[in-house]
This record gives C-alpha cells, sequence and structure tokens, in this order.
C-alpha cells in the first residue's frame, strides 16, 4: 500500500500542531487506520507527552539517520491502539542533525506500510519546517483567530504554494471562542478563511478539556464528550474523504444566554 | 430622572442582540491584518505605496482636477488575486488646453517611468486607465519614484495620518470600488465621461493583476 504523508504545519509556535498530530492521529487509528506520527521538533519534543509515550522512548529520528537503530525499532506503539505509533525527535540534538532528503525517505519507507504518515513540524520556517515538509504531499496548516497566528500561516500558505511535492494543503482552525466571536472580540472563521483564502478542514473550539488531556497524556478525541475532540473526530472523517457538517459552536449554553437569545428573537419578531 | 434612564439603558444593553454592540476590536483587527498581509504578500512598504500614490496623483491630475485629500489608495482582495484599488474623487474634467499645458510643464528626466502610462493615456482620450504591472516593474517604479516633486512629498505625511485615523471613510470608499471591479474581470473600469463633467465624485478604479 502507499498512504498519504500530511504535514501539520503553521508557522506560528503554540497554535496546537502538535495537540492537532496526536489527535488526528489517534482518531484515525481509531477508525482502523495504520498511522505513524513523526515528530520532527528536534530537540524541543513533545508529541510524546501527549500521546503519554515519554517513558517507552527508546530510539529517535536521529538513531535512524545515523543507523544506530533500524527504522521499526525506532516506532513506538500507542499504549491503547496498536494501529498508531510514533516516531520521536531526538531531545540532545537540534534541526541540523536531519536533513530533507533524510526525512523524504524516512516518509517514503514508512507510508510504505501506513495508510497515513502525520508529520509534526516544529515552529518557524527554517530548516525545521523545510525538513519536516520534504517528505509530505499534503498539508494542514494550523491557526487560530489571531493576527500573528494567522499573519504567519499566511506566510506558511505561501511557502506551501511554491512546494511541487504538496499537492493540497488545508486550515484548521484552533482554539475558536464562540462566546468572543459573537462579542465581536474575536475573527469569526468566516473573516479567517476569507483572509486566507484557503479551503477549511476544521474548526477547533477552545476547551479546557485539552489542558486536562494533555496531563494525562491522553488525547482528547478519546473523550466521547469533549466538544474539541468531536470537532477533531471530524477532521479526521474529512481527511478520509466524508463530508461532516462543521460543529455548530454558535449555540449558547447557559441558562442567562438562553433567556437572552429568546428576547432578542422576541424583539427581532416586533 | 437620571437613574431611571441609566436602569432603562443598562437592561435594554442586556436585551439588545449581541451583534449591535460597537465595540469591535475585531474589526480593528482584520483591517490591521488585511493591510500588513498585502505588504506581506507584495513586499510593497508603506513608502513605496505613498510614492506609488504620490505619483498617481500626479500623472492623473494633469487630466482631472481631483480632491487630493480624499483620494484613497487601498489593496482588495478577491478569491486568490491582489486587486490594487485606486478611488479618485474628481471634481471635473480638465480640458484639452488645460490637458496640453500641464502635459508641456512635465519634467521628462524624472518621470521617464511614469511616460508609458501617460501615452497610453493620450491614446485613450476618456481618461481611461489602466495599469498592468509586474512585481519587478513595481519595483521599478519604487526607485524611480526617488525623485517626485516636493509637492507630493508634502502630501504623504498628511496622507498617512488620514489613512491612520479615518478608517470609516477609507471603508467605505473601499467598498465602493470593490463592486465595479468584480463584475469586470478585466481589470479595466472607465469613469463615464458625462459624469465628471457634472462635477460629481467619480472614482476611477486602477487595478493592478497579480502582484
Amino acid at each position: 500500500m502507499t498512504g498519504r504523508v500530511i504535514v501539520i504545519t503553521s508557522g506560528k509556535g503554540g497554535v496546537g500542531k502538535t495537540t492537532t498530530s496526536a489527535n488526528i492521529g489517534t482518531a484515525l487509528a481509531k477508525d482502523g487506520y495504520k498511522v505513524v506520527l513523526i515528530d520532527t521538533d528536534l530537540g524541543l519534543r513533545n508529541l510524546d507527552l501527549l500521546l503519554g509515550l515519554e517513558n517507552r522512548i527508546v530510539y529517535t529520528i536521529v538513531d535512524v539517520i545515523e543507523e544506530r537503530c533500524k527504522l521499526k525499532q525506532a516506532l513506538v506503539k500507542d499504549k491503547k491502539n496498536p494501529n498508531l505509533s510514533l516516531l520521536a525527535a531526538a531531545q540532545t540534538r537540534d534541526k541540523t542533525a536531519v536533513n530533507a532528503e533524510q526525512l523524504r525517505e524516512i516518509c517514503d519507507t514508512l507510508k510504505e506500510e501506513n495508510d497515513f504518515v502525520l508529520v509534526d513540524c516544529p515552529a518557524g520556517i527554517e530548516q525545521g519546517f523545510q525538513n519536516a515538509v520534504a517528505g509530505a504531499s499534503e498539508a494542514i496548516v494550523v491557526t487560530t483567530p489571531e493576527m500573528s497566528a494567522i499573519r504567519d500561516a499566511d506566510r506558511i500558505i505561501g511557502l506551501l504554494e511554491s512546494k511541487e511535492e504538496i499537492k493540497s494543503y488545508k486550515l484548521l482552525l484552533n482554539r475558536v471562542r464562540p462566546s468572543l466571536i459573537k462579542s465581536n472580540e474575536m475573527m469569526s472563521v468566516d473573516d479567517v478563511v476569507e483572509i486566507l483564502s484557503c479551503p477549511l478542514i476544521g474548526i477547533i473550539p477552545e476547551d479546557t478539556g485539552i489542558i486536562t488531556s494533555t496531563n494525562k497524556g491522553e488525547p482528547i478525541v478519546n473523550d466521547e464528550n469533549a466538544l474539541a475532540g468531536k470537532a477533531y473526530r471530524n477532521v479526521a472523517l474529512r481527511i478520509l474523504g466524508e463530508e461532516v457538517p462543521f460543529l455548530d459552536l454558535d449555540e449558547p449554553k447557559g441558562f442567562m444566554a438562553k433567556i437572552k437569545n429568546a428576547f432578542a428573537k422576541l424583539k427581532a419578531k416586533v | 430622572m437620571s437613574i431611571l434612564t441609566d436602569i432603562y439603558n443598562t437592561v435594554a444593553k442586556f436585551f439588545r442582540p449581541q451583534e449591535e454592540q460597537e465595540d469591535a476590536s475585531k474589526s480593528v483587527a482584520t483591517n490591521r491584518l488585511k493591510l500588513v498581509l498585502m505588504q506581506d504578500r507584495t513586499n510593497l512598504t508603506p513608502k513605496i505605496l505613498e510614492q506609488m500614490r504620490g505619483e498617481l496623483v500626479e500623472l492623473l491630475s494633469r487630466y482631472v482636477e481631483m480632491d487630493k485629500e480624499l483620494l484613497e489608495l487601498n489593496f482588495e482582495q478577491e478569491g486568490d488575486q491582489v486587486a490594487l484599488m485606486l478611488s479618485i474623487p474628481v471634481i471635473r474634467a480638465k480640458d484639452e488646453e488645460e490637458i496640453e499645458a500641464a502635459l508641456a510643464s512635465r519634467t521628462d528626466g524624472v518621470n521617464e517611468g511614469v511616460n508609458e502610462g501617460v501615452d497610453a493615456g493620450e491614446n485613450n482620450t476618456d481618461l481611461n486607465a489602466e495599469i498592468e504591472q509586474s512585481e519587478g516593474e513595481a519595483d521599478n517604479n519604487g526607485e524611480n519614484a526617488g525623485g517626485i516633486n516636493a509637492e507630493s512629498n508634502n502630501e504623504e505625511e498628511a496622507n498617512q495620518e488620514e489613512n491612520a485615523d479615518d478608517n470609516s471613510t477609507a471603508e467605505s470608499s473601499a467598498n465602493n470600488s470593490t463592486s465595479p471591479s468584480k463584475t469586470k474581470k478585466n481589470k479595466k473600469v472607465t469613469p463615464p465621461k458625462e459624469a465628471a463633467e457634472t462635477d460629481s465624485a467619480e472614482e476611477a478604479v486602477l487595478e493592478n493583476s497579480e502582484v
């Protein structure tokens, strides 16, 4: 089989690339697909933490490249799901330990035996980004509805457009806060999509559950009740080609909000 | 009484749909972001934009009398394309004698880069202006613009302030200038001659294809 290699990138740090990688990977594996996650953030690895695999890592991607182990030996299987495995980044080395050609080779090898290879890209647009993108043919650009993140995403989209290997890229809008959008204090999903003119693959609401799930090393897609988990499961379905409507995040939840909403409707009728 | 008014306002505000409330920091962010992205994407710095604006004012004022204070130069995005929108309130069109006088008085050495545009304008008697620039050419113009006259340099500062402060008018005129361009795929909008003669403010839209 020949799997799909998807790079998850953003330009800006802290917008949720690693969280997105962990969750989409877990969701795809839950759907029965064979998935490998590659952490390319050399020196600042975190994907192992989000998956709760930090104590199981023996070999890293640098060990594979420097031929201290075979590629298969370096793959760490997920605790719950045997379909999911992780190729961890080296924590003691920097981005210069790997080059684009080596990463392309690893991706090419891994996609032979997996349905999906998800590459978690480091922040920035330098060597680390170039490496992460090298083996991929698709990209997910993660951004948040904040100016700095959107500007960096725009830069990344420009760079992705110039890469022949990248056949398609989609936007994932993370940490959306419907209440702020309603009060016109945060850019709406439409605003961001219009500004970046990039097709959307997911809208993830801000969810405090992300913090607790990170604490536990358990991706939030495993929590059936969490809204962010559901949103990530939908992203996975869209990657698989299903047409899933975006979650309606606008529905006011609280009692007071309901009353307020009812009055607003009443007023509109009058 | 004032207490009652206060109470009424508080209660009314509570029940008002939130979209109507006016503290939209989001629109500030959106506008700032759009501008900065256009600069990022085109590599045009604010300084070069001002130079371009100064040169365009100089060029066009040979043909029409316009309200330079209200002139707007903006970038608009339509899908993948970036369009350069120039909105000019025309006071009146100049007659032939005035145009010839203006053309005669132009300084040849300095405005070499602009002359191509002028020639095109001469052929099109209906003040139809079209600018097609590649990015490289835009840069050249920026360099050539080093010698724009003192008058437009003085205006630059005033214009910059105006751009920064007067967001509301900038928005409205930008919106006005968007609509004709969407209907015209071929990047060419002609200001009707008659309208210009009746002293009403007309908009000429110059667009830049694929900056």
